[in-house]
C-alpha cells in the first residue's frame, strides 16, 4: 500500500468517525438511561413463540439425528433378511449339545411346523381294536391274499 | 503534597453485566451511559434518521438486557451491542420502508470553522453516508466498527459470527468502494 492510498484511507476514516457524531451528541444519555430502566421494570416481556427459545443450532442437530436414525432403521430393515427355512436347520452332525438355546428353539418350531403339516398315524400306536369292523375286514382279506 | 485520594475502582462490563443480572437497575442505566453515545453514532452511521437515533438507541439497550443470555464474553459488550443495534435498525426500516439515506440536515451541518471547509465536510460526509447504503449490510457494519468505533478484528468477527480474515476482507471491500463512490 503506498503513501497516497494510506492517506486517502485515514481521511476515509476521520469522514467515518465524523459521521453520526452529532446525534450522539444530541442524545440525552441520563433520560436515555432512565427510560431503558423503566421500560425493562414496566413492559412485559415480548410474546414468546413457542419455539423461540431453541437455538437455530439445536433445531439442526435434531433433524440430522432424526434423519440419522430413520437412515439406521432402513438399513437395518435391508441388511437383516428373514430368516430362511433352511437356515433354521441344525448344522449337520451337531450334537444337540452344542446347539445354542436360539438354534434350539429354531428347531423345535420347526419340527412343530412339520408335525402341523403331516398328521401321520404311525401303525406302532394303532391297535386291532381300534380297527372297525369293515377295517378288520379288509385286513383279513389282505392277509389271505 | 496533597496525600493521594483513593481513586474509585470502575467496574467493569462484565461487573456491571452481572449486577444487573442479580436485579440491579442502576448496573443497567451505568451500561446506557457508558455506551449510548457510541451506539448513537454507529446507529446514525448505518443511516437510522436523525429524529428516529433515540428511539433505537432505546430499543437496542431492551433487546440487549432481554438477551443477555446470549451474550458469553465472546466479544466487547459494546461490540455486541452494535449488532443487536444493526438489527433494530434493518426491522425499524422494515416497518417503516422510508429512505435509509441520511438528510443532509442537522447531522451534517457543522455550525464551527470556515464556511467553506464547513462545506467541504458535510458533501464528505453526506457522500459516505450514501456510500455506506449502498453497500452489504456486512461490509456496512464492519466498515463502521472498524473505521468509525475503531474496534479490533478479532471482536468484529466474534460479534458478526465470521473469522478475522473474513472481517478483514469485508473490510477492504468496503473501502474500496466507498473510494469509488466519493472519488
Amino acid at each position: 500500500m503506498n503513501d497516497d492510498t494510506r492517506l486517502h484511507d485515514d481521511e476515509l476514516r476521520e469522514v467515518a468517525q465524523r459521521l453520526g457524531a452529532r446525534a450522539a451528541e444530541r442524545l440525552d444519555v441520563e433520560r436515555t438511561a432512565q427510560a431503558v430502566v423503566t421500560r425493562l421494570r414496566t413492559e412485559p416481556r415480548a410474546d414468546v413463540r413457542v419455539l423461540g427459545w431453541i437455538q437455530p443450532v439445536w433445531l439442526r442437530i435434531a433433524a440430522l439425528l432424526v434423519l440419522a436414525a430413520g437412515a439406521g432403521v432402513i438399513a437395518r430393515s435391508l441388511l437383516h433378511k428373514p430368516p430362511e427355512a433352511t437356515a433354521l436347520a441344525a448344522p449337520a452332525g451337531a450334537e444337540l449339545s452344542e446347539l445354542s438355546a436360539d438354534q434350539l428353539r429354531q428347531v423345535l418350531e420347526a419340527v412343530g411346523q412339520a408335525g402341523g403339516e403331516h398328521e401321520t398315524v404311525s401303525s406302532q400306536d394303532v391297535s386291532l381294536d381300534d380297527l372297525s369292523a369293515p377295517q378288520l375286514r379288509a385286513l383279513l382279506e389282505a392277509l389271505e391274499g | 503534597m496533597t496525600p493521594a485520594e483513593p481513586v474509585a475502582a470502575i467496574p467493569t462490563d462484565a461487573a456491571l453485566i452481572a449486577a444487573w443480572r442479580g436485579g440491579d437497575e442502576p448496573a443497567a442505566a451505568e451500561l446506557v451511559r457508558r455506551h449510548a453515545r457510541a451506539l448513537a453514532r454507529f446507529l446514525a452511521g448505518a443511516g437510522a434518521l436523525a429524529a428516529d437515533v433515540d428511539d433505537l438507541v432505546q430499543e437496542t439497550f431492551i433487546r440487549a438486557f432481554r438477551g443477555l443470555g446470549r451474550f458469553r464474553g465472546q466479544c466487547q459488550f459494546r461490540t455486541w451491542l452494535m449488532t443487536i443495534g444493526g438489527n433494530v435498525l434493518k426491522d425499524a426500516h422494515r416497518r417503516s420502508r422510508r429512505s435509509r439515506l441520511v438528510p443532509l440536515g442537522d447531522d451534517l451541518r457543522a455550525t464551527d470553522g470556515d464556511p467553506h471547509e464547513r462545506a467541504v465536510a458535510g458533501e464528505a460526509e453526506r457522500r459516505l453516508a450514501a456510500g455506506l447504503e449502498r453497500l452489504p449490510r456486512m461490509q456496512r457494519e464492519v466498515f463502521l466498527l472498524r473505521a468509525q468505533q475503531g474496534l479490533e478484528y478479532d471482536d468484529i468477527a466474534a460479534a458478526l459470527g465470521t473469522t478475522p480474515g473474513a472481517a478483514r476482507v469485508h473490510y477492504h471491500h468496503a473501502v474500496r468502494r466507498l473510494k469509488e463512490h466519493m472519488q
